[in-house]
């Protein structure tokens, strides 16, 4: 139940200023026509107390300048009824002067007092209203899921506290505006520069004077802990400006209360997809595996058979053993080219992890080419290393995968018994690994597809193969924030370069005791 | 049982791969039983006592590395891997177990004659210790500490003398890297991969003829080492 008096207030807070002045001047006449049949019966001083009375009400319910009203028409009212001769404003009692100063100096400072008490009452009240809309706004906000739940939270906070209207612009890492966190359609017009300022200086920026023409004229950047997440612009209602710059200290805690907020949903957002990414990639990882397993059982098959079938005894005729090993060749082959399809799809799928380490750069030159083994029988490799070499930091079966396809092409497309090189120097803060060969070169080395998938040298081509291994070169070398190049050499013969950061190897300390050799 | 053949016991469940790893080494004058899955593989490994098992990692009712762990549990027979190489975590995780080797698929018949030969060879040497080893051009005299090459004296440093020395007493094994640093530097380095890369390097520029394409110290990339003879 609310107090009679605020009952009152309550209804007298929403009139207009002339309803106000129209009701104080009834409540005068009111009391003058219940004073008037008292006339006889009651004495002067007495009829002065009623409208001073009236005057303190007026002054509680209506505010001051009614109450300043009240004060000289009671006085107005008092002369031409009460005071002798009546019905004149003509007074014979000089004495009544000093009733009317006195009067009127009363009515005013009570008028005074009574208005401002009430005026400080009010302003308390909303004061109350706006620290529980806060909180209430606070409460709302830690229970968001989405950005377009904060805005409206947002939207109907601005509303409902002071007839303003709000939309929030988000930023990325770079400063650049992101889309809107949209609840619909914007419900103000946003002058972007002056955001970007807001968001850049971390201060709010005001700026009145386009208040006018319904842009935002206020802009309050959203500072969080992390970093800030972008900017509040806010726009009154009734294009009038100054009720927000009043309510400023207000409006920043609510900035800072989005923020929060705002970034609460992107740290779940950011734990959530980084759940699903690592499910679905166990899942991706898992099928490759199978598909690895199911691919290779029948292969291993077929290359065993057809090399038992060539040793077999008693021996198989020569177009037999031929035969036989035609089916050997054929299928380690395809046993390749699912390797190739597996790896780029792993490859392909995303983020494969490196398992880099520091190591010399030979060791895995060796394990290629002894990998490859019978399909370098024609072809002898000569390794030309630079002194000294440093170690590199590289995933040793991935690079190993780069010198076999690398290996494996040079073979495919030089005459028989000619030699492949590989080269590796070091240039300031690379690595560099040339693979030559001694056959026609590239048609184009410049080719940009080059290293595309599923992309060849030439257009139609006797050799096997679907173009995998330099699109796997390429992307293994990248991974390794290296880079891969095709040239073709003065004298013909096709070269593929490519280059890994040096970095700061780690020290290997030297053995402590050169003394206890093992010879004596 | 009077026969000296070696017994070799294959544990795979594709049937075409057993029919081919048995008549290779039939030829190679073994007595060879089969098991399709691991639970039969150990009876079978209980009642025949074989000289050398193969196994695929991949059977349909478990895990082959907990095949070796059951296995290695009563037994020091060698044990070959045959892997369908996917990762080499799976690799480690075998040889740590107690693998021996392991084979890629696909692979050829030489190849898997050769290294059933090698792990033979090794279940025999035991037997007939030598302190002296060949290869290629090098002698060792392990009784000596002494090492030669085409007759020349080689200096090795203490490190690269017993990194030398692990690798023979385990030729024809695939000794992963973390065992190799904790039987050399001690069990205090294992993270410290490059230091073995750089004494392995040591060795074949001071023992191999050609050391950017090793013939005996062997890389397995993304698993460790194997010495061939």
């Amino acid at each position: 139940m609310k107090h009679p008096d605020e009952l009152l207030h309550h209804y007298a807070a929403n009139l207009k200023d002339w309803q106000r002045y129209a009701l104080t001047v009834v409540a005068c006449a009111a009391t003058a026509l219940i004073a008037t049949p008292l006339a006889g019966r009651l004495d002067l001083a007495n009829i002065v107390m009623l409208f001073l009375l009236t005057v303190l009400l007026v002054a509680v319910t209506l505010g001051l300048r009614p109450a300043l009203l009240a004060a000289f028409f009671s006085v107005a009212l008092f002369d031409f009824f009460f005071v002798p001769p009546r019905f004149t404003f003509v007074v014979n009692d000089g004495q009544y002067l000093v009733t009317f100063a006195v009067m009127l100096v009363v009515a005013v400072i009570t008028g005074r007092l009574a208005a401002g008490l009430r005026y400080r009452a009010d302003e308390s009240a909303t004061e109350e209203q706006h620290a529980r809309a806060l909180s209430e706004m606070a409460r709302e906000l830690s229970g968001a899921l989405t950005l377009v739940q904060v805005t409206e939270i947002t939207r109907s906070f601005l509303h409902r506290l002071l007839k303003a209207k709000g939309d929030i612009l988000l930023y990325d890492r770079e400063g650049r505006a992101r889309a809107t966190a949209d609840a619909g359609a914007p419900a103000l017009i946003v002058e972007p520069r002056l955001a970007t300022v807001a968001f850049e200086k971390g201060e709010p920026v005001r700026c009145p004077q386009i208040a006018v023409n319904g842009y935002a004229s206020l802009y309050l950047p959203l500072k969080a802990p992390m970093r800030m997440r972008g900017v509040i612009a806010v726009a009154p209602e009734d294009n009038d400006p100054t009720a927000l710059l009043s309510q400023m200290t207000r409006l920043e805690t609510m900035a800072s209360l989005v923020a929060i907020a705002i970034e609460r949903i992107h740290y779940v957002d950011v734990a959530q997809r980084t759940q699903l990414q690592i499910v679905s990639e166990r899942l991706r990882s898992s099928i490759l595996s199978a598909l690895s397993h199911d691919l290779r059982t029948p292969l291993t098959a077929l290359v065993g058979l057809a090399d038992s079938l060539a040793v077999s005894r008693p021996p198989l005729g020569e177009s037999q053993r031929e035969s036989a090993e035609a089916i050997r060749e054929q299928a380690e082959r395809l046993s390749g080219l699912v390797g190739n399809l597996l790896e780029m799809a792993r490859l392909h799928a995303g983020d494969v992890t490196l398992h880099k380490e520091w190591q010399p750069i030979e060791e895995v030159i060796g394990s290629s080419i002894k990998l490859l083994g019978r399909a370098l029988a024609e072809h002898p490799v000569k390794v030309a290393l630079e002194k000294d070499l440093a170690l590199v930091s590289f995933d040793a079966v991935l690079i190993e995968r780069v010198f076999c396809n690398l290996l494996e092409n040079a073979a495919k497309y030089s005459p028989p018994g000619s030699p492949i090189a590989i080269d590796v120097t070091t240039t300031g803060e690379r690595m560099e690994i040339r693979v030559c060969d001694n056959g026609p070169g590239f048609s184009r080395a410049d080719n940009p597809a080059l290293f595309d998938m599923f992309a060849r040298g030439e257009v139609e081509s006797a050799k096997p193969g679907v173009g995998l291994g330099l699109a796997i070169c390429r992307a293994i070398v990248e991974a390794h924030d290296g880079t891969i190049s095709a040239s073709n050499r003065p004298d013909g013969g096709a070269c593929v370069t490519f280059s890994l950061p040096l970095g700061e190897p780690p020290l290997v300390e030297e053995e402590t005791f050169p003394g206890q050799e093992n010879t004596p | 049982m009077s026969e000296s053949r070696p017994v070799v016991l294959i544990v795979e469940d594709e049937k075409q791969i057993r029919r081919f790893v048995r008549t290779a080494l039939e030829e190679e004058g073994c007595r060879v039983f089969e098991a399709e899955t691991c639970a039969a593989g150990l009876l079978e490994a209980g009642n025949h006592r074989p000289d050398l098992v193969m196994l695929d990692l991949g059977l349909p009712d478990g895990n082959g590395v907990d095949f070796i762990r059951d296995l290695r549990g009563w037994s020091d027979v060698p044990i070959l891997v045959l892997s369908a190489r996917s990762n080499e975590k799976d690799k480690i995780q075998a040889l740590d177990a107690g693998a021996d080797d392991y084979l890629t698929k696909p692979f050829g018949v030489g190849e898997l004659q050769a290294r059933a030969r090698a792990l033979l060879r090794r279940q025999n040497r035991s037997e007939a210790a030598s302190p002296n080893v060949e290869f290629g051009d090098v002698k060792v005299d392990l009784s000596r500490r002494l090492v030669t090459r085409a007759g020349e004296p080689v200096h090795l440093t203490p490190i690269e003398y017993r990194l030398l020395c692990v690798l023979l007493a385990n030729a024809g094994k695939v000794l992963t890297q973390r065992h190799l640093l904790r039987e050399i530097w001690g069990p205090t380095s294992v993270e410290s991969y490059h230091y073995l890369r750089v004494y392995v390097g040591h060795l074949r520029q001071k023992l191999e003829v050609d050391p950017t394409q090793p013939r005996h110290i062997q890389t397995e990339t993304g698993v460790g080492y194997r010495f061939e003879q």
